[in-house]
Formats: C-alpha cells, sequence, structure tokens
C-alpha cells in the first residue's frame, strides 16, 4: 500500500484515494519542432518509461480530495513518497534518481 | 404542455418502509439546493464578491465548511466550494453571486439537480459509513462541520459531518448513485452487520 499526503490539500490516503498519472517530465518533441520529429524519438515520447529501482518522478492526482494534481518523488523499494512539488514545477535537482533516470531527467528539465 | 415538477432522487421510495433492525437512520435531505462556486481565494476581489453575497465568509480551511442562517457552505477544492440553500431561493442567490462577481475570474452554477444528500444518523453512524471508505471517521478531527471527499461504496460522494448526538453525517451522491447508496446503506446498516471495532463490544446476535 502506498501512503500518499496531497501537498495541495493535505488529505491523506493510500492509492485508491490517488489517481496515478505516471512518469513525470516526459517532454513531446512535437511542442518544440513539429516539423522534425523522428520515429525513435516519437516512439520514445509515446511508450519508453523509466523503470528505476529507487526514486521515481511521478505525477499524481488527489482524486478523493482537491482533485488537484501535484508531483512526488516514490522510491520504488521502499514504496515511500520521499517528497512532492508543485505540477508546473520542474524536477528538482537535488536528489539524485539512479543513472539511468537521471540522464533523461537532466535533458528534459533543461528544455524548461 | 405538462407542468415541470421536482421530485428528489430517492421520491420513489419514501412510502417504502425501512428494515426494522437498521442501527442508524437512513433519511433523504431532498430540500437543499447546491450552487457549485470556483474561483481563487487569491483574488480579493472574488473573496469580496462572494462573501457579500453569501453573507458569510468562504471556508478556506481544506476539509471544512461555514454556516449562515440557511446557507451552508462547503469547502470542495482550494478553489471550489459547494453552496447549499433551501430550495426555491437558488436563483435568487444565484443571480446575486453573478451581479456581485461580476466580471472576476470565477464561476457560479446551479448544480441543484446533480446530486441528492443521503442523512445517516446514530450512534453507529461513523462505523456503518466506515465500511465504505478508507477515511477515518472515528478521528477526532471529524467534529460538526467537518467535511471529505471521499469514495464512498466505490462512488465518488462527499460526505459532511453535521453535529454529534447523536452522530450525523450527510452524505452527497450524484443522483444517478442514490438509489444505488441507499440499498448499500440498507444492507450494511443491518444491526446484525454491527462491526463495532472500537467501543465497548456487545455479544453477537444469535
Ligand atoms: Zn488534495
Amino acid at each position: 500500500m502506498l501512503m500518499i499526503t496531497c501537498p495541495v490539500c493535505g488529505a491523506e490516503g493510500d492509492e485508491t484515494d490517488f489517481h496515478c498519472g505516471g512518469q513525470a517530465h516526459i517532454s513531446r518533441p512535437a511542442s518544440t519542432d513539429p516539423h522534425n520529429v523522428s520515429d525513435d524519438a516519437q516512439r520514445d515520447y509515446l511508450y519508453i518509461r523509466n523503470n528505476p529501482k529507487g526514486l521515481h518522478r511521478e505525477m499524481w492526482m488527489c482524486a478523493r480530495g482537491c482533485g488537484k494534481w501535484f508531483h512526488a518523488e516514490r522510491d520504488t523499494v521502499t514504496l515511500e513518497f520521499k517528497s512532492y512539488y508543485g505540477i508546473t514545477e520542474s524536477a528538482p535537482p537535488s536528489s539524485s534518481p539512479n543513472p539511468a533516470a537521471s540522464k533523461t531527467t537532466k535533458k528534459k528539465s533543461a528544455g524548461r | 404542455m405538462s407542468d415541470l415538477q421536482f421530485r428528489s432522487a430517492l421520491s420513489h421510495r419514501r412510502d417504502e418502509d425501512l428494515p426494522m433492525d437498521l442501527c442508524v437512520s437512513l433519511d433523504e435531505v431532498s430540500d437543499r439546493a447546491m450552487i457549485d462556486l470556483r474561483g481563487s481565494l487569491d483574488d480579493p476581489k472574488f473573496v469580496a464578491a462572494a462573501t457579500a453575497a453569501l453573507g458569510v465568509a468562504l471556508p478556506a480551511q481544506p476539509r471544512s465548511s461555514s454556516v449562515k442562517g440557511d446557507i451552508t457552505v462547503l469547502w470542495m477544492s482550494v478553489d471550489q466550494w459547494l453552496v447549499t440553500t433551501p430550495r426555491g431561493s437558488e436563483q435568487a442567490l444565484l443571480s446575486k453571486l453573478v451581479k456581485r462577481l461580476g466580471n472576476t475570474f470565477s464561476f457560479a452554477c446551479d448544480v441543484s439537480d446533480a446530486r441528492t444528500i443521503i442523512r445517516v444518523s446514530g450512534g453507529d453512524a461513523r462505523s456503518v459509513l466506515m465500511k465504505g471508505t478508507s477515511v477515518d471517521l472515528q478521528s477526532p478531527v471529524v467534529k460538526p462541520g467537518w467535511v471529505r471527499r471521499l469514495l464512498f461504496a466505490e462512488v465518488a460522494a462527499a460526505c459532511q459531518f453535521v453535529h454529534s448526538d447523536p452522530d450525523t453525517f450527510d452524505v452527497y451522491v450524484f443522483r444517478s448513485y442514490a438509489d444505488y447508496v441507499w440499498e448499500w446503506l440498507l444492507a450494511v446498516a443491518r444491526k446484525g452487520a454491527r462491526v463495532q471495532l472500537y467501543g465497548k463490544q456487545e455479544p453477537p446476535l444469535v
């Protein structure tokens, strides 16, 4: 079971009270250069996700509280929610997820 | 043309006899109209206009409500409130709100027929409702005026603790779920189905 506290309204609950929006900070290639989107980039955007052992940045929605979206860093080993940040904020640089994940995260946050 | 006639979501069950062995009392509160109000608390113009029109301050604290006279304002989200007022007075209140709000970035809409209210009352109200939700209703934060949106009996609902002595909850459910929730409550609120997780344990009924 996941124990989640909404950073917007403070509602506490498990994963049935929240809705998971999946991996955060995925940028859409067509948003930056709509005329030059390679098949590979589009495939990565649509289907390729990190599967880290450790910190994972995700989007969540407080479905049974205030209905707002937020970002969270979750440890996939302990299922602990390590930190929360606003849905409009880019990934925090402080905590460093596993090397595979940090590569994509860095690239993406650079564009914001 | 036939005249439009208001019928509450559970009006067809009003004459039905409730089971004798319910450990809470169940009732439909059908005389409340509802207005959905949205706006930002950071906008002083919105706050002033809404407060002036409603005559009561918007509850800013999550999971709270405020009451003044006939009007109750329930916190729904950081930028959303559900205003309830006696049926028949909603149009006047709504036009007052819309006029006051003017061109502030806000929204007010009559949603009176979207939901109905089921009132659950009695000493076992907390434990009966907890059969349908993961929210701890025995917690000391559940005091008069407390409001919470929740997943209740697998459907979206809002819940207000109206008063204690006896414990009384208003459960707001979408109209199309009213019959289902009513039926669900009739099933789980039987005396023989008491959970008695808290407090004094009674020997099981034989
Ligand atoms: Zn929330």
